[in-house]
Order: C-alpha cells, then structure tokens, then sequence
C-alpha cells in the first residue's frame, strides 16, 4: 500500500503544502505583527485536516479492500491469528503516518525554529495516528468507505468541539431552568465525552505564538493518545473476533 | 476674435428641455449611486462570546484570534472600497476588541488595533471608548499592555487635550510595582504632564523622590532627571514671581 502511494503522497502533500503557504502569505501581508507566527500556524493547521483526511481515506481504501477481494478469508486459512492481522494493521497505520509527517517537519523547521518542527511532527504523527485507528475501527465494523470515513471525521470533530457542544447543552440547560429533557441531553453527552478522546490528545497549534512548554505538552498528549489507541485497539479486536467469516 | 452665440432662450425648446432633463438624469443617477454606497455599507456584527469562540477554533485559539483581529482590521474595507471609521460603530468595535483579548489574552494585536488604528478617528467620544478599552485590558496585565498605556496617555495629551486623563492614565503606569518590568521612559511620563500642567511642584517632588530612591542606575536617565529638575524648578521660580508682579 505506502509503495504505490508514496509518488502521489509527495506529490499531494507539496500541492497542499504550497496551497498552504500561499494562503498564510495572504494573511501575512494583513498582519500588523506575528505575520510570521500566523504563517506557520495556518500552514500547520491545514497540513493536521488535509493530511489527516487523507490518511483516514487512505487506511478505509485499505482494508475495504481487503473486504472486497476476500483477504480475510484466505489470511484466516493460514496459520495467522486475528490479532496478528490487528497488529499489522497497526503498524502500517503507524508507518503511514510517519512518511506524512516527515515533509510537515521540513516545512514547519523552515518556516519556524526547528524544535517547534519536530513538536509539531511528532503531534501530528500522534493525532493522525489516533485518527488512523479510529478510521480502523470503521472500516472493521462498518465495512463500507463512505459510513467508515463520515463516521470517523464525525468522531474526531464530536471530539475537537466537544468544548463548544458542551458549552451550548450547559447554555440550554440554563435557558430552559434546568428543564429534564435539557439536563438528560447533557447527561448523555457528558457520558459519550468519556468515549472520546480529550482536546489534550491533538496537536497544540498555540506553541507557534512561543508560550507554553513543548516536551510537557507533547508528553500529555502522549500518554492520552497512548491509553486512547489501547482502547481503540482493544475494540477492533472484539469486533474483529466477533465477525463470522465462510472460508 | 470671438464668434458671437447666439441667446439661449433662441435655441430650439425641445433642445434645452432635453438637456435640462439629461442634466436632471445625470444628477439623479449620481445620488442614488451615492445611496447604493452608502447603503452597501455592512456594518459591524455582534461577536459572539469568547467561550464560543474558543470551542469553535478546535484548539487553535490563537490563530483564531489573530484571524479574527485580522477580519476586524478588514472591516472599513468592504466591495473593494475604504469605508471612513466614521461609520463604525465604535461600541461594537470594542466589544470585539474585548472578546477577541479574551480569546488570546497573550496577545497585543487588539491593543494595537485600539492605539494605533482605531484611535485615528475625530471624535473625542469614540476615542474615549477606545482608551477605556486599553486602561481595561492594562488592568488586567499591566505587563503586556505598558507600552499601548503609555499611547494611549501620550493620545490623550495631544489628540484629546485632556490633561487629566492623560495624567491619570500615567499615573497608572508610574504606581506600578517594580515587579512591572518597563523602561523608566514609560514611568517618567507622569511628570512631564504635570509640569504641563503647571504642577511644578509636584513635579519637582517625584523627580527628587526618583533621584533619592536610589531606582535609577542608568546615568543617562539620571542626568535626564536632574536636567528636569534644573528646569521645573527655575520655571517655578519664574511662575511664582510673574505671579507677585
């Protein structure tokens, strides 16, 4: 799969890259001050949507694939437990991910410090990879392209406006004086937050604006993004388990 | 030589209704133009509330604010056309500066949207407004915001003439702790109102008390402080007996 994609992966992510760095010029030239700051913010923002839809489309193809022309069914006639398959998969999620982030580094060093580079990438790599998994897990129990993808950008983005929904529940509960209804919404909500990872699971693009400590920002997210890929993986085992394949 | 012309009221009467009504069109054309423009004007929108804001940027709360303050600094441009601040709603407009502080309170690009773009503007109301919104966000952190106080001071001074205001807004940043980091200059403006005040001897007695605390150790500002106080101190001599005569 990263053999044949990686001409057009370069390709795509120098197209978007640039599309990226035009646009931040635009809003650089408006800026009074931190033009700069706002260029490589920018870039870094669209490179975390693009790349991650991307590789969201990339890992779904993948094992709708493997769906469509019966892998499993021959995979499970040789001596391979399903785990191993799981694990396979996680790997080259993982893999994938690190040959998108590498060109993000060399953009972001050249437009900021390089330390704030490498911050960067390694988020990056840790946020696609979490997005990698949840993709996986859409495609393992959906089975289909379209439901595994609207599925997982639903997920993610539920995730990253998870302030903003919560905020607006706690809004209605107070405008309609605590009605049940209201307080039973945002009871379930409060409920599915616990399913979904936290914000302190993303990329921070605040570090471009120079505050904040990077190792520690980056050691949260990765202790988060660890404990969160567990239990993805963990529910891609069960589901994968669960499924009757006819051999 | 001139050729001689021929008196209007000789001219054919279909010509000069025609032209008085080609005349009429033209003005008329041109004034509703006018309205059309004036009417395309999109004025300032509420803003939402900071906390939305901050849920809608998706972690990116910075950028968002720096974009956001970007899109206000666009507003006076709108159909490819610059719009006089005049037209702006100078209460909305701190509202926004107000959320957009509140989005990123590290950042100084409203507070130099406040002090540096929208102060251009001739009415001493709405620059009032804008000065209310710096002492604010100068309250919060008086760190970050000196230097826009000290603007925004110097902006009451010479665009407001109001010498009160300006004194009170130094006085602020002169009665700040030492823990406030800024350059003497920002603090030495307090009396240099007042001896534009007249106020000479109280003038006098903050330079004396600056010299005696010991704070300053640069020589510079030191021989800048004695040479005001040379000078306060002669122009009171002088205002004291152009007062007897």
């Amino acid at each position: 799969m990263l053999g044949i994609l990686s001409r057009r992966l370069l390709l795509l992510t120098l197209v978007l890259a640039v599309f990226a760095m035009l646009v931040g010029g635009f809003f650089s030239e408006l800026a009074i001050i931190n033009g700069r700051e706002i260029v490589v913010a920018l870039v870094a923002d669209f490179l975390r949507y693009s790349l991650g839809l991307f590789a969201l489309l990339v890992i779904t193809t993948s094992v709708a694939q493997d769906y469509e022309f019966r892998q499993f069914e021959r995979l499970l006639t040789m001596p391979l437990a399903r785990w191993q398959y799981i694990v396979a998969q996680v790997l080259v999620i993982a893999s994938l991910c690190l040959l998108l982030v590498l060109p993000v580094l060399l953009v972001i060093s050249l437009y900021s410090e390089w330390m704030v580079g490498l911050y960067w990438a390694s988020a990056l790599w840790l946020e696609i990879f979490l997005l990698g998994l949840l993709g996986l897990l859409a495609i393992l129990s959906l089975e289909k392209i379209p439901l595994a993808v609207c599925f997982s950008i639903a997920v993610y983005l539920l995730a990253k406006l998870s302030g903003l929904i919560s905020l607006m529940l706690g809004e209605s509960v107070r405008f309609s004086d605590g009605s049940l209804t209201s307080r039973f919404v945002d009871f379930i909500f409060g409920a599915i937050l616990y399913l979904l990872p936290g914000l302190e699971s993303f990329a921070d693009n605040n570090v471009f604006f120079g505050n904040g400590d990077l190792l520690q920002t980056l050691s949260v997210q990765f202790f988060s993004t660890v404990i969160y890929a567990l239990f993805l993986i963990a529910v891609c085992l069960v589901d994968f388990y669960r499924k009757e394949f006819n051999l | 030589m001139r050729r001689a012309e021929r008196p209007i009221t000789q001219l054919p009467a279909p010509l000069i209704w025609g032209f008085g009504v080609i005349l009429f069109c033209q003005l008329l054309f041109h004034y509703s133009s006018q309205q059309r423009l004036e009417a395309s004007y999109q004025a300032l929108e509420n803003p939402l509330q900071a906390s939305i804001y901050r849920g809608i940027s998706m972690g990116s709360d910075q950028l968002l604010g720096y974009l956001l303050a970007i899109r206000l600094q666009l507003h006076d441009n709108q159909m490819g056309r610059h719009f006089s601040y005049s037209r702006i709603d100078y209460h909305q407009l701190v509202d926004w500066l107000q959320q957009i502080t509140q989005i990123d309170p590290a950042s100084e690009y409203p507070m130099l949207l406040a002090t540096r773009v929208y102060s251009n503007t001739p009415d001493p109301e709405r620059l009032k407004l804008i000065l209310k919104f710096v002492e604010r966000s100068f309250d919060q952190d008086p760190q970050l915001h000196w230097r826009r106080l000290s603007e925004a001071s110097l902006l009451a001074k010479h665009r407001l003439g109001d010498l009160k205001l300006a004194l009170r807004l130094a006085e602020k940043l002169a009665l700040q702790p030492a823990s406030v980091v800024m350059p003497g200059w920002a603090r030495d403006i307090r009396f240099l109102l007042l001896a534009d005040m007249n106020e000479f001897e109280s003038a006098i007695a903050i330079v004396q008390a600056l010299l005696q605390s010991g704070a300053i150790s640069d020589p510079d500002e030191k021989r800048f402080l004695e040479a005001k106080l040379l000078d306060f101190r002669q122009k009171l001599i002088e205002t004291q007996q152009s007062g007897k005569n």
